[in-house]
Order: C-alpha cells, then sequence, then structure tokens
C-alpha cells in the first residue's frame, strides 16, 4: 500500500517551532508504524530521532501520538491506520528533538508513589518466599501489566494542564502495591495520592483506559483506589 | 492478609477527598430535592395551572416568585415553611458543588500553593456571598 507518513520535527539547534515533514513510501498492510519511521531514517533523513528499544510492545519506549491517538509504534499496524498517518510526540511532555520528549516530570511522578515493594515483617519461618493466594494476586494482576510507556499519563487533560498531577501511570503503580497483600506500606501510597495533585484531580475521563497498549483498566483502578482512601479497605 | 480497613486517618481521606465524596453525594442529594419539588408541584396543582418551564423553574428552585406568574391562585401552599427549606438546601447543595467544581478546575492550571490559596478563599467569598443573597431572597419574598 501507498502510505503518506506526516512526521513531527523539532530540532532545538534550527527550529523555534516544531513542524511536519511528510515522506511518501510502499509499504505492507503488516508493517508497523515503527517500521516505517526506521525506513524514514534509514533511507531519507538520518537526523530523525525516536526512542525505541525492543520494538515488541514491552520495553515501552515508543509511545506516539498516531492519527491522534497515544499508541505504541511498535504495536501499530499500517492497515489499522490507513494511507494516511500522522506521527506526532505524546502530549504534555517538553519535546527534546523530533517524537523523543522529556520524560523527567513523568518519572518524578512515578517516583513519588514508592514503586517498589516494601515489607518490614520477618521473612517468613522457612526464609524464603512471603506466599500469596491465587485470589489475592488476582486483585492488582491487571495493574502489574504497566510498561511505563506514559500512553496513559500523557493523553490524560488534567497531566496536560499541569504535569504536577500524579497521573494515570504513577495511579497504576500505587494501586498495583496498595492492592498487593505482601505489601505493608498501603496506608503512606494513599496517603500520598491523595493529596492536592492527586486523586480528586482525575475526572474520569477514561482517555487513559483507551491509550492504554497493555489493556489496563486504568479507570478502574482510579475508581478503586478512591474507594480505598473512603473505605480504608485495601484487602 | 490486609484484612482490616486501614485507620480513619492513614487511609488519605483527606479535605480533597472528602470534597470529592461530597460532590458525587451533592449531586444525588440535588435529584432528591429537584424531583421533591416538581412532584410537590403536581401535587398542588402545576398539571392544570402552570407550563412545564414554569414547572421546571419552581423545581430547580421552588420559591414563590415562580410561581407569581402562572395560573395558580391560591400561593400560600407555594409559600409554606417546607419549600423554602427545601429552596434553602438546594442552595446551599448546588452553591458548594459548583464553586467546588469550578476550584477542581482552577487546580488544573494553578499550580502554585499560593495561587490556590488565593483562588480557594475568592470562591469560599462568592460562595457565601451568594448563599446569604439567595437566603435573603428565599425567606423575605
Amino acid at each position: 500500500m501507498q502510505v503518506t507518513l506526516k512526521i513531527f520535527r523539532y530540532d532545538p539547534e534550527k527550529d523555534t517551532n516544531g513542524h511536519y515533514e511528510t515522506y511518501s513510501m510502499q509499504a505492507e498492510p503488516t508493517d508497523r508504524v515503527l517500521d516505517m519511521l526506521e525506513f524514514v531514517k534509514g533511507t531519507i533523513d538520518g537526523t530523525l530521532s525516536f526512542r525505541r528499544s525492543c520494538a515488541h510492545g514491552i520495553c515501552g519506549s515508543d509511545a506516539m501520538l498516531i492519527n491522534g491517538s497515544n499508541r505504541l509504534a511498535c504495536k501499530t499496524l499500517a492497515q489499522e491506520l490507513g494511507n494516511e498517518i500522522t506521527v506526532a510526540p505524546i502530549m504534555g511532555l517538553k519535546v527534546i528533538k523530533d517524537l523523543i520528549v522529556d520524560m523527567e516530570p513523568f518519572f518524578n511522578n512515578y517516583k513519588e508513589v514508592l514503586p517498589y515493594f516494601i515489607n518490614e515483617s520477618p521473612l517468613p519461618e522457612d526464609g524464603k518466599e512471603r506466599l500469596q493466594s491465587q485470589e489475592a494476586r488476582a486483585v492488582f494482576d491487571d495493574t502489574t501489566k504497566c510498561i511505563l510507556c506514559a500512553a496513559c499519563t500523557t493523553s490524560c487533560p488534567s497531566f496536560w494542564a499541569s504535569d504536577d498531577y500524579f497521573g494515570p501511570a504513577a495511579f497504576v503503580t500505587a494501586h498495583r502495591f496498595i492492592f498487593d497483600s505482601r505489601d505493608e506500606a498501603a496506608s503512606e501510597r494513599l496517603q500520598i495520592i491523595s493529596e492536592t495533585s492527586g486523586l480528586a484531580r482525575c475526572h474520569t475521563v477514561f482517555n487513559c483506559t483507551m491509550a492504554c497498549p497493555r489493556e489496563i483498566q486504568i479507570t478502574k483502578a482510579i475508581g478503586e483506589l478512591k474507594l480505598a482512601t473512603i473505605t480504608g479497605k485495601v484487602r | 492478609m490486609k484484612n482490616k480497613p486501614l485507620p480513619l486517618l492513614k487511609r488519605g481521606l483527606n479535605f480533597e477527598m472528602l470534597m470529592w465524596i461530597f460532590t458525587r453525594l451533592s449531586a444525588l442529594g440535588m435529584y432528591v430535592l429537584i424531583l421533591t419539588a416538581a412532584v410537590g408541584a403536581l401535587v398542588m396543582g402545576a398539571r392544570t395551572q402552570m407550563n412545564i418551564a414554569d414547572v421546571l423553574r419552581w423545581s430547580f428552585m421552588p420559591n414563590t416568585t415562580h410561581v407569581q406568574s402562572t395560573n395558580i391562585v391560591a400561593i400560600d401552599p407555594w409559600a409554606h415553611a417546607f419549600w423554602k427549606t427545601v429552596a434553602s438546601l438546594t442552595l446551599l447543595v448546588a452553591t458548594a458543588h459548583g464553586i467546588h467544581g469550578l476550584v477542581v478546575i482552577a487546580d488544573d492550571y494553578i499550580i502554585k500553593p499560593l495561587g490556590r490559596n488565593i483562588i480557594r478563599i475568592i470562591s469560599i467569598l462568592f460562595m457565601l456571598a451568594m448563599i446569604s443573597i439567595g437566603l435573603y431572597i428565599i425567606w423575605t419574598s
């Protein structure tokens, strides 16, 4: 198929504002947007900059605004988009160059929610693992799937307004630990995420849920966190 | 296993979250108050003496000024203290609900604590002024 690929370009050393450049190419319907970007970089313009790593939807490096929706370039096929494809950086974060954005505000918010397992209790008598039932694991199974691609957070209007808002990805991580029966810091995390820049500023827009390439039910998870602050029930 | 609920003061149930709950509950409360006024209007004769626009105007704020230009003759039941109370509750709940909504939206755009506090103070003063004027009208008309 003939594809017209419109890519957002911005070089901080040359440009004062970003602009779009258009490239035409032949592509297979099963080609991914990442393949097309690699084609442009490899054969037309080597200065095109974008993040990519595993190229298989696991590392979360190549989240981009593709035809108006946040998606992973490595998981989005040409046949899903048609002949005209527009690629831009994810929104709400400063553009460093072309499709690369400054992820620091995103990861700063992520760090705020204590994104690691906390359990100060002594290990079980056998000194091995802290056991957990399948039912207890299932409670937070969905939120363990997050790959920190930022597709959710950068599709959220509250985050676009100001990046001091924690954003959906940070809440997903908080959910993953708060509802883990083995973790002991649920209280600290709930108090952190219920501050002014926290849960109350989620306006239940559902953009995050639609953007998530891992199909995590993010708005549902945020709802469960809101409920936990009211009922105090995390298990 | 975490079977026991977290203590009340250690679950993040702060002012932000209390107001979040209030916004949800006050919306439900407004439905109850508005439907009460609508049903009350129909019981008091609105079905044959008022048009739908006047019924809605009454339902959203059950004040006698909203029935004076209708075909209602006996105005006394509409001026009962019960309706003044319903109107006062509607005013209080709706004003607090709306003002808090504006504050939440302002928080999206104003990040500095000083700016947020200024907006909160202005909003609260505005809310108190609207409630005072509204209550004066409800109880003196």
